[in-house]
């Protein structure tokens, strides 16, 4: 049985990871808007 | 119940009501609670009224206001999550998401750091690109919205027949 701390929990967790993917998009907008370059995907060198 | 989906003003009053403490002392412990860890915050008089603040609704404290609190309130925050069914640890952690969602910027900010990333020529990302991420972060702030407004629903409304077996 789901309980209420268990669905706080869920949504918690979920909350989490859409607020990470704003910061994270947040972060690479800035960068490019201060005239940076956002980091390329790290590849084999 | 309402206490811990109004971190910014009830919750406030409620907990320095717990501890016995007027407004000017609550001010003096945030300010003892930053001297501690090293932290500058606004002279005894600006806090006062700052509180005062806090705690009718009218402003909203900044993150680092908020974490002195949880500082300051994280013994006593057991005896406050016990009252609202929820684990000390749980209620911190949910405190903190919060007070993270709350220095989001709105989707107005998002749009104007498009503009300005747009606005530079890029080798690493090209204007689809740069539209694709700004859509996707305000996309993913809508979803905030969505899931602060399932939080607050479950944490004001326990559900039926909570407790039972």
């Amino acid at each position: 049985m789901i309980t209420r701390e268990d669905q706080i929990r869920q949504v918690l967790a979920e909350l989490d990871g859409h607020i990470a993917a704003v910061e994270a998009s947040i972060a690479v907008l800035t960068t490019l808007s201060a005239g940076g370059e956002a980091l390329e995907d790290e590849g084999p060198r | 119940m309402r206490a811990l989906t109004d971190v910014t003003s009830e919750t406030l009053r409620r907990w320095r009501e717990s501890q016995g403490w007027d407004v000017p002392r609550m001010a003096r412990e945030l300010r003892k609670a930053a001297k501690v860890s090293g932290e500058d915050v606004a002279a005894h008089h600006g806090l006062v009224k700052m509180i005062s603040q806090w705690e009718r609704g009218n402003r909203a404290p900044r993150e680092r206001y908020r974490l002195l609190y949880l500082k300051i309130f994280k013994d006593s925050l057991g005896d406050l999550s016990h009252g609202m069914g929820l684990a000390t640890d749980f209620a911190i952690r949910l405190a903190e998401v919060r007070s993270r969602a709350a220095g989001l910027p709105d989707s107005g900010e998002i749009r104007t750091l498009e503009a300005s990333a747009l606005a530079r020529p890029r080798k690493t990302m090209t204007p689809a690109e740069i539209r694709a991420l700004a859509a996707e972060a305000i996309a993913h702030l809508h979803k905030v919205a969505d899931k602060l407004a399932e939080l607050s629903a479950l944490l004001a409304d326990p559900e039926p027949g909570e407790g039972k077996p």
